[in-house]
């Protein structure tokens, strides 16, 4: 540290050697020790500036905005483990695949018991009504399309 | 540098995985991890407890950048509200929490100055006030009047680098990610707010300086 770059981060800085570069403070404050007169002058005037825009203090923040705000955080998620960030309404795989066979087993069962009374257009009518459209009529569609 | 674009990147950036230049930053454990996680789960009590820390130091930092109180309570609003939408995506390490506070905080009020085309004034006042001869017993409350008055005048980006470094404590370093400028910029900025209000202050702290003596 040498005395310009002493007067150089003084105006920088300030007086109050804690805002200096962490670099800089031990050998600033070693060099102030042993200052001439006419840099301790220098000094302690930056720290009567540093006195007057410290005048321009915070006060607390209002009771009233803190209770306003704090009322807008969000309140606890329900435990739902690693699935709740896919939301309320996703549906864990393992309830896909069921979905699935109890289709084809509902198309299958209905498909066999109305076999001897119906045609095959009515077949293919009545199973996509009873399944619902899902993936066990498309399954039977196939079926139907195949015995022709 | 600092359109809206730029903030909004600046904003998102911790969330993200890029790291901070700076040793000291990433080096030391966040003071505000363990909240800030807490609050992502959405506690209550964590959110309260982050507020209570946070809170006089985004409304200050608004306020010396807007210069109105009401305006700075709206922008410390809408930095929580930020704070309640990415705590549960916040990744320790990437910056410190109150970092990315002050940094949202900012850009929000540069955003309010831009749009509203307040600018501090971009010629500093270099000129001692005429008033300063009559105003040799001024009492703290009208020294700091006058001192807001000034930082007011301040070019904002003087400003921000005063309000970073001096009020909100920040070292260089955080206050020159904040405002998104190398160390050096940022010094040059300081040295200059510094010495704009020197000029604009000299009455004031002449009267400060006799009543240290004669006090």
């Amino acid at each position: 540290m040498n005395e310009a770059r002493f007067v150089e981060l003084l105006g920088v800085y300030g007086a109050d050697l804690v805002r200096w570069p962490e670099d800089d403070r031990g050998s600033a404050a070693a060099f102030l020790e042993v200052a001439p007169h006419r840099i301790k002058d220098i000094w302690e005037s930056e720290r009567t500036f540093d006195h007057l825009l410290a005048l321009e203090k915070d006060g607390p923040a209002s009771i009233s905005l803190e209770t306003q705000i704090i009322s807008t955080a969000p309140a606890r998620r329900p435990l739902m483990g690693a699935s709740s960030a896919r939301g309320l309404w996703a549906i864990p795989k393992w309830a896909t695949g069921g979905a699935l066979a109890a289709s084809l087993a509902l198309g299958f069962a209905v498909g066999y018991a109305n076999e001897p009374l119906r045609d095959v257009e009515n077949d293919y009518a009545s199973m996509l009504t009873i399944s619902g459209g899902g993936a066990g009529s498309m399954y039977l569609t196939a079926m139907n399309d195949g015995g022709r | 540098m600092h359109n809206l674009e730029s903030g909004l990147l600046q904003t998102i950036l911790p969330f993200v995985t890029v790291p901070l230049r700076g040793v000291g930053v990433q080096a030391m454990r966040d003071p505000d991890e363990d909240l800030v996680r807490r609050v992502g789960a959405g506690d209550k009590r964590a959110a309260a407890e982050i507020v209570r820390r946070h809170l006089p130091r985004m409304v200050g930092l608004a306020r010396r950048m807007l210069g109105d109180a009401s305006e700075a309570e709206d922008v410390a609003q809408e930095v929580f509200l930020r704070v309640w939408k990415h705590a549960a995506a916040w990744k320790p390490g990437a910056a410190k929490f109150e970092t990315w506070m002050h940094r949202v905080a900012m850009n929000l009020c540069l955003d309010r100055l831009r749009r509203v085309g307040r600018n501090g004034g971009d010629v500093p006042p270099d000129t001692v006030d005429s008033r300063a001869s009559a105003t040799r017993a001024l009492d703290d409350r009208q020294r700091r009047e006058r001192v807001r008055d000034a930082l007011q005048k301040l070019p904002e980006r003087q400003r921000a680098a005063l309000v970073l470094c001096y009020y909100q404590d920040r070292t260089n370093i955080e206050a020159a990610e904040i405002l998104g400028v190398s160390v050096d910029a940022l010094e040059s900025l300081l040295s200059r707010a510094r010495r704009t209000l020197k000029t604009a202050l000299a009455a004031e702290r002449a009267d400060l300086l006799s009543g240290l003596e004669t006090g």
